[in-house]
C-alpha cells in the first residue's frame, strides 16, 4: 500500500511536522472518521475549553478518498465541540477531501492559535501558514472565490463570518453547499484565527490493482444504475425523505408542537427551482440541486428544519434561507432547531421583547433571515441564539423543556422520533448528540417490511413493528457500526446499505474496493469490527470529557407530549420502555451498565499508540 | 466512424471519466493526469469536459517536428519514444486537450477504440458511437423538443 501522510500544524509556533500514517492504524481505524476519532481521544486533554488553543481541529479523508470508488469524496472534520463540549465530528462531501489527498495529506491536525488571521496553504506536499487578514470578514462564497482568484485552481475549506464570531453552530464549508455542518467546527477554526485550509496537488492516489478496480467499479456502477430507486435519488435527492416522514405524521413542525406539515414541500415541488443536478467528486448519483436562487440545495434537513419547523410552506422561502445559512457558514440543522425553539418560547411568553428586542413568530421567512444574519454577526438577540442550546442560561430553566436536542446538540433529523422507537434510540445514543447520520436505521420507516428481511439485516430478536421497543437495539447497533465504517472508507452514505437501500453498498463492496486500492485484505467481519472499535473510541472520548449514561436521553417533549396528527397520533416515548431498551443496547455494545467501555477494551484501543 | 460525443448539459462534474483515464493509463487516480479534463466552477455554475476531438487537420501532427504524432485507424496517436517533451503540441491544440503534467504528456488515443472514460459516465454526457447514429438521435430529440414547445 502506498504510504500516506499526516501533518501536524502548530499555529502558535508556526511549525509543521509530518509523519507517515502507521499501517496498524489503517487496520484498526481505516481512515477519515476512524483515525480522526482515535487522534482526538489521544490529543485533547480533559477539561479543555473548545475555544482554547489546546483544542485540535482534525481533518481526515477516508481511505478510499479521491479514487474511482463511487462517491469516494468524503472527509471528516473533528474537534472537541463548542456546541456540546463532547465529540465534535462532521462528515463532508464535495471536492476538498480528494484535493487534500492529491496535495499529499490524508490527515491534518491544526493545533494552537495563530497570532493573526491566517490561512493554511497546502500545495504538492508543502504546508505553509500564511497571512489571511485580507480574507477575514468575508462570507463563505467570497473567500473561496478570492482564494481561487489569488491562488488558482484550489479547493478550500473555510469558515464564514459565523465561524469567525465563534457561533457555536458555525460550520466548515467547501464549494457552494458542502458542509462539515454539525457540532460547531467552523467556530473551532475561527477560534484558531484560521479562515481557510487551502489544498491543491498534482499527486494521484496510487492504486495497487488498477485493472481489478476498473472492472469492480464498472460492475458497481452498472449495479447501482440498474436499481429502481437510483433515478429517483438522482432527480429528487434527499428531499424525497420529507414526504416519506410527513406521510406518517413524523415531520417536526413548529418545534415539534405539530407532527405533520404541507405537501407543498414534497420533493417534486422543488423541481421548479432546479437548474441542474450536479455531483460531488466520483459520484454517479448526482443528488445535489443547483437551484435557481444562485445557490445549491436544499437537502432534506433544510426542507424540514427551515421549512416545516419554522412554519414555512413555500420552497422559495426555504431555498433562500438555505442559501443564507450556506453563505454565512451556519449549520442548517442547528439554525432551524434553535430558531423554532425561540419562536415557541416567545409564543408561550417564556421569553419576551426585553430579551429578543422584537416580536418572534413562526411563518415569517424575512424574520428568520434577519435572525440568521444577527446570529452570524452575534448582534443583539443573535448573540444569545449563537450560543445554541446553552441559551438556556439566558432563557431560564423552563425553556429546556421545549428544546429539541440531545447532549446539547439540536436534532438534525427533521423526523419526529416519537413514533419509530429505533430512531429514538439512535438519536439518544449517537456519539455526537441528536443526529441521524450516525445510526438512523432507515428501514424501520417501512412498516410493512417482512420480519425475515429485518432479521436478515439486524439479527434475530428485532421486531417488525416500528412502534415496538423490542429488539430495536439491534437495528441501532448495526447502523452505528456500518455508518462508522462508511465514514472511514470515505464513501457517501447515500449509496450505502444501512442509510439507504439494503441492496446498496455494504461491507462486501468496501472489502473489494479496499483490496483493489490498498492491496490490503479486510474481511467483511473485520470491517464491522472496525466500526465497533470507532464507536467505542468515540464513547471513550465522550466519557473522558464528562459524559455519563444520563446524557443518552431524549428531549422532554418526546417523553411527555403525545403526537397529535396522522398515523403517529397518540405516540410518545415511554420512559421505562426507553430505559430498558437503552440497557439492552449497552449490553449489545458490550458496555457496562453505566454505559462505559469496559477496561479490557479501553486497553486494547489505547494500544494502537499515540502520535509520538 | 465512431466519435466521442460530449453533452455539457448532462455532465454533473463528477470527474469519474478523468479518474478512470488516469487509472487506466497510469495506475493511479488523478483527475489532473488524464487525457480528459473536467473544468468546473460551482460558483460560476458550470462544468465542462475537455478532450481531444481527433481533428482531421490536426495541429498537433503538423506542429510536431519530431514526428511523434501519427494517424492510425482514424485515431491520432502519440509515440512517447519520439517525443522530446517540448510541449508545443499542447500549446497549439485548439481545444487545450493535451495534458502536460510533471514528466507526462497525455493525449486521448480513445483506448484503441474502446475508451474507458465513457464506461464510468452515469448520465451519458460522454458517449462513444457512430456519428450517423448520434446525429439521428440528436435530431430526433430536437424535433421532439421543437414540436412539443411550438
Amino acid at each position: 500500500m502506498q504510504e500516506r501522510k499526516l501533518a501536524v500544524v502548530d499555529l502558535s509556533r508556526g511549525k509543521v511536522t509530518t509523519r507517515t500514517i502507521p499501517k496498524s492504524w489503517r487496520k484498526g481505524f481505516l481512515g477519515g472518521r476512524g483515525i480522526n476519532s482515535y487522534l482526538l481521544y489521544n490529543l485533547i486533554e480533559k477539561g479543555t475549553d473548545p475555544f482554547s488553543p489546546r483544542n485540535a481541529l482534525v481533518l481526515g479523508v477516508g481511505l478510499l478518498g479521491g479514487t474511482l470508488a463511487p462517491s469516494s469524496c468524503r472527509f471528516n472534520a473533528s474537534a472537541l465541540s463548542p456546541e456540546t463540549g463532547l465529540l465534535g465530528d462532521s462528515n463532508c462531501g464535495g471536492f476538498f477531501g480528494p484535493e487534500l489527498r492529491y496535495a499529499g495529506f490524508d490527515h491534518l491536525i491544526l493545533r494552537g492559535r495563530a497570532k493573526r488571521p491566517s490561512y493554511v496553504n497546502i500545495q504538492d506536499g508543502e504546508i505553509e501558514i500564511r497571512d489571511g487578514r485580507e480574507y477575514w470578514g468575508m462570507d463563505t462564497y467570497d473567500v473561496q472565490k478570492a482564494l481561487r482568484k489569488d491562488l488558482g485552481d484550489v479547493e478550500s475549506l473555510v469558515c464564514g463570518v459565523a465561524g469567525e464570531n465563534k457561533v457555536r453552530f458555525a460550520c466548515l464549508r467547501n464549494g457552494v453547499k458542502n458542509a462539515a455542518g454539525r457540532c460547531g467546527l467552523g467556530a473551532v477554526m475561527g477560534s484558531k484565527n484560521v479562515k481557510a485550509v487551502v489544498a491543491s496537488g498534482t499527486d494521484g492516489i496510487k492504486v495497487e490493482h488498477p485493472q481489478e478496480m476498473l472492472e469492480l467499479v464498472q460492475d458497481i456502477k452498472n449495479y447501482l444504475m440498474d436499481s429502481k430507486i437510483t433515478p429517483i435519488l438522482g432527480s429528487m435527492g434527499t428531499p424525497l425523505l420529507y414526504e416519506v416522514s410527513n406521510a406518517i405524521g413524523a415531520i417536526r413542525t413548529k418545534n415539534s408542537q405539530l407532527n405533520a406539515w404541507s405537501d407543498s414541500l414534497n420533493a417534486e415541488e422543488l423541481e421548479k427551482y432546479v437548474e441542474k443536478m450536479i455531483s460531488c467528486s466520483s459520484c454517479f448519483m448526482h443528488c445535489r440541486h443547483r437551484n435557481t436562487f444562485n445557490g445549491e440545495g436544499p437537502e432534506y434537513t433544510a426542507v424540514g428544519l427551515l421549512g416545516a419547523n419554522l412554519g414555512l410552506e413555500d420552497y422559495p422561502d426555504v431555498i433562500k434561507l438555505n442559501n443564507t445559512c450556506n453563505e454565512l457558514g451556519l449549520d442548517i440543522s442547528s439554525s432551524g432547531s434553535i430558531l423554532s425553539w425561540a419562536f415557541e418560547l416567545y409564543e408561550r411568553g417564556i421569553i419576551d421583547k426585553k430579551l429578543t428586542g422584537q416580536e418572534l413568530r413562526f411563518g415569517d421567512s424575512e424574520l428568520a433571515d434577519e435572525l440568521l444574519h444577527k446570529i452570524a454577526g452575534r448582534e443583539g438577540f443573535g448573540d444569545v441564539l449563537a450560543e445554541s442550546s446553552r441559551a438556556v442560561k439566558k432563557f431560564g430553566p423552563e425553556s429546556k423543556d421545549y428544546l429539541i436536542a440531545v447532549k446539547g446538540l439540536p436534532q438534525s433529523d427533521p423526523h419526529d422520533v416519537r413514533y419509530i422507537k429505533a430512531f429514538a434510540l439512535g438519536i439518544a445514543t449517537a456519539s455526537r448528540g441528536a443526529d441521524h447520520l450516525r445510526s438512523r436505521p432507515t428501514l424501520e420507516i417501512f412498516f410493512r417490511l417482512p420480519l425475515e428481511v429485518k432479521e436478515k439485516i439486524y439479527g434475530k430478536g428485532i421486531t417488525a413493528d416500528p412502534t415496538s421497543y423490542e429488539g430495536k437495539e439491534r437495528a441501532v447497533c448495526f447502523s452505528d457500526n456500518i455508518f462508522a465504517t462508511i465514514d472511514s472508507v470515505g464513501i457517501c452514505k447515500f449509496i450505502c446499505h444501512g442509510f439507504n437501500s439494503p441492496h446498496f453498498l455494504g461491507y462486501e463492496h468496501f472489502s473489494k474496493l479496499l483490496h483493489a486500492v490498498t492491496g490490503m485484505r479486510y474481511r467483511e467481519k473485520e470491517l464491522e469490527n472496525i466500526g465497533k472499535r470507532i464507536i467505542d473510541t468515540e464513547r471513550m472520548f465522550n466519557f473522558k470529557h464528562g459524559m455519563t449514561a444520563k446524557d443518552d436521553t431524549l428531549p422532554k417533549r418526546y417523553f411527555d407530549d403525545p403526537m397529535t396528527m396522522k398515523v403517529s397520533k397518540g405516540h410518545k416515548i415511554d420512559r421505562k420502555s426507553f430505559q430498558k431498551m437503552k440497557k439492552r443496547y449497552y449490553k449489545l455494545r458490550n458496555w457496562d451498565e453505566k454505559g462505559r467501555v469496559k477496561k479490557q477494551r479501553v486497553k486494547e484501543i489505547e494500544s494502537y499508540g499515540g502520535l509520538q | 466512424m465512431k466519435y466521442l460525443f460530449y453533452y455539457p448539459d448532462k455532465c454533473t462534474g463528477c470527474k469519474q471519466c478523468a479518474m478512470a483515464c488516469s487509472l487506466n493509463k497510469f495506475g493511479e487516480c488523478n483527475p489532473k493526469k488524464s487525457a480528459i479534463s473536467i473544468v468546473r466552477d460551482e460558483f460560476e455554475r458550470y462544468e465542462y469536459a475537455i478532450v481531444c476531438m481527433q481533428c482531421e487537420d490536426a495541429p498537433c501532427i503538423e506542429v510536431c517536428h519530431q514526428g511523434a504524432y501519427y494517424l492510425e485507424d482514424n485515431i491520432i496517436k502519440r509515440n512517447d519514444d519520439q517525443c522530446i517533451h517540448c510541449r508545443l503540441c499542447a500549446a497549439v491544440c485548439p481545444h487545450s486537450a493535451i495534458t502536460t503534467i510533471g514528466k507526462e504528456i497525455v493525449k486521448c488515443d480513445l483506448c484503441d477504440g474502446d475508451p474507458e472514460c465513457v464506461k464510468y459516465c452515469s448520465t451519458e454526457a460522454l458517449v462513444y458511437q457512430e456519428e450517423t447514429k448520434e446525429q439521428s438521435e440528436r435530431r430526433r430529440q430536437l424535433a421532439k423538443k421543437i414540436l412539443s414547445t411550438s
